[in-house]
């Protein structure tokens, strides 16, 4: 071993990465958030259709620690089963848009030629169009509402995105000699695909996928500001907001909550998303 | 048919572009012996790297015209699906890419690349493919190839990463071997290594090999044979020994000619040849070297010459006006 280190270069010798406390927060940030969403039930939360009559728009209290809407509800309660919707939403979208995306984007770059072509003129297309009144007009005529046809509407208004970001990605990687040398090697395409191509675009995939669940999640506030989301009076950030509207003046706490919850999911996703990519950004240069 | 491995046929390579109709190989015809090593050589843009994608059959479908016929080992490669390319890939022809640093895939470990064309190819199970990938490892001298198998390719030096490509070119013991500017990316003294290791193999393997280069020095003590390639076509062919002492082409000697020598004095400026390589896409029916060439007459610029055999047996040169046949030139170093 001692006798070929000059050969090697010892990976313990370069300087350690690290992804940071604050990379590590934001993780603990978002994992309290989705165990809250998973938990809500057996969580010690009041019924976030309760309305206590003696606490209206209430401030914070030990006994609402958020304080109380204009129906009496609490809002601690009605966050974390907001988040519900948010999340589900969030992370439903994404494998919808990375379930079509990620292969079309891959098979695209990988195969070039007359299908590439058309499957990047159709998704352009798609992409001109701004997806935000596309997804409020279909979601205007599929009624009744439901949280699966957000989900699918979504999902599928985010494919473009998906597919142009995996595809680009896809053809860096496609024009290196490995994979080349792969093919020559007898590798067949599907096993070029999977095994050559995935890993290598995978940290920007990953970092993607967060960002496009933070994308989602915004896009679903918007919608159910819009009134077009989960029907009330079952909560979401976004009708959260749009409800406490109307009471501002009075109840300030009310808009800020839930505002404040969405703010840093989508702070702490946009930041590990973003930290994950230059930390996976390997560099020959940094031998 | 028995004795040679490798018979290309008049062979073009024409790539459609928005430019038009490029021949980046216009007409090649050579052979290869099995156990030889003939070297490529030109300069960059010659056409050295197409007609090895070429004969490996590793153009792209589109966009591309393939005509002639390349019998490899018997069969036609020209016009063959990739379906059919893939059952004579590894097994009777591989090829070692020019740069290692993006011929292995970065995110898999080196073991792992040599045991699954083993895997793929030849129907190893799992224990035999890591038991081969280690041997094949040491024999291209990796140090301690049993605890290098688990290593990735960042972890490794450019000298010992083309070993790996080398390796893995190897899994299935091809009968050819194109190397395509093996060294480049490697500094000098592991150029040396590099190469003379190809050498070794070959001989232990009894396979044949192409050295394609733009440096003669690289060709000149490892081959039997030369072929100069000038836009496409070759232009000299003959030799190693005739290639280098009696040439009569006017682009190669300006191609020895622009090789530093050990024996030149310290401060020699090098030898340059004059002007660039022709665009592929405007050559006219003239000999392609002849805006670059001294001795050009208005008969270069008009016909093109064709393959002309010289007094050597198995030389032949392009060339209206050769070098005089017993001028006995300078060696290289």
């Amino acid at each position: 071993m001692s006798s070929v280190l000059d050969d090697v270069v010892d990976p313990e010798a370069l300087a350690p990465k690290r992804l940071g406390a604050l990379f590590w927060i934001c993780v603990g940030w978002l994992a309290l958030n989705v165990l809250g969403a998973i938990f809500a039930n057996v969580l010690p939360l009041v019924n976030p259709l309760y309305q206590n009559y003696n606490a209206i728009n209430a401030g914070p209290s030990l006994h609402h620690w958020l304080g109380t809407d204009d129906l009496g509800r609490d809002i601690l309660s009605r966050i974390v089963y907001g988040s519900r919707v948010s999340i589900t939403v969030g992370i439903g979208a994404m494998v919808i848009g990375f379930g079509i995306g990620l292969p079309l984007g891959m098979l695209a770059a990988f195969r070039r030629g007359r299908l590439d072509s058309l499957l990047t003129a159709f998704m352009y297309v798609f992409l001109a169009f701004p997806a935000i009144i596309a997804v409020i007009a279909v979601l205007s005529f599929w009624t009744p509402r439901s949280l699966f046809k957000i989900i699918v509407v979504i999902g599928l208004a985010s494919v473009p995105l998906v597919y142009r970001v995996i595809r680009t990605a896809t053809l860096a990687v496609a024009a290196r000699d490995f994979v080349t040398a792969a093919k020559v090697q007898g590798a067949t395409d599907r096993r070029i695909l999977v095994k050559e191509l995935l890993p290598n675009i995978a940290p920007i995939a990953v970092s993607f996928l967060l960002i496009g669940v933070a994308t989602v999640v915004t896009l679903e506030g918007v919608l159910a500001f819009l009134g077009l989301s989960v029907n009330p009076p079952t909560p979401s950030w976004g009708n959260m907001i749009n409800e406490s509207r109307t009471v501002m003046a009075q109840n300030p706490w009310l808009v800020l909550f839930p505002s404040l919850a969405l703010c840093l999911f989508l702070l702490c996703l946009n930041f590990i998303g973003d930290r994950l990519r230059t930390y996976f950004d390997v560099t020959e240069v940094k031998l | 048919m028995s004795t040679q491995l490798l018979v290309v046929d008049d062979l073009h390579t024409t790539f459609r572009t928005a430019a038009g109709l490029v021949a980046a190989v216009g007409g090649v015809s050579f052979d290869l012996a099995t156990n030889e090593t003939v070297g490529i050589v030109g300069e960059s843009g010659s056409g050295k790297t197409v007609l090895a994608r070429t004969i490996m059959g590793l153009q792209p479908r589109s966009n591309v015209e393939v005509r002639g016929s390349v019998l490899l080992d018997g069969h036609q490669v020209v016009g063959a699906s990739e379906r059919e390319m893939r059952e004579r890939w590894a097994t009777d022809v591989s090829m070692v890419f020019q740069d290692p640093m993006t011929s292995l895939n970065p995110v898999m470990r080196i073991g792992r690349q040599i045991d699954e064309t083993l895997r793929v190819r030849l129907g190893m199970d799992k224990r035999a493919a890591r038991a081969r990938a280690i041997e094949l490892l040491a024999m291209v001298g990796m140090p301690s190839a049993e605890h290098r198998y688990r290593a990735y390719p960042t972890q490794l030096s450019g000298g010992m990463r083309q070993r790996v490509v080398i390796a893995t070119a190897l899994a299935c013991s091809p009968k050819l071997l194109i190397a395509d500017e093996p060294t480049t990316g490697l500094d000098v003294t592991i150029q040396a290594q590099i190469l003379n290791l190809l050498d070794d193999l070959k001989e232990q393997l009894h396979m044949s090999v192409i050295l394609i280069t733009h440096d003669l020095g690289v060709v000149a003590t490892r081959t039997s044979r030369i072929i100069v390639m000038y836009a496409g076509r070759i232009v000299e062919m003959g030799a190693t020994r005739d290639v280098f002492f009696r040439h009569r082409m006017p682009y190669t000697r300006a191609l020895l000619e622009s090789s530093p020598k050990v024996s030149n004095p310290s401060h020699t400026r090098l030898r340059v040849i004059p002007g660039r390589p022709p665009n592929l896409s405007t050559l006219t029916s003239g000999c392609a070297f002849a805006p670059r060439c001294s001795s050009a007459s208005e008969r270069c610029h008009q016909e093109r010459p064709s393959l002309e055999p010289a007094e050597e047996p198995g030389h032949v040169f392009a060339c209206w006006h050769p070098l005089a046949a017993t001028e006995l030139h300078e060696a290289p170093r």
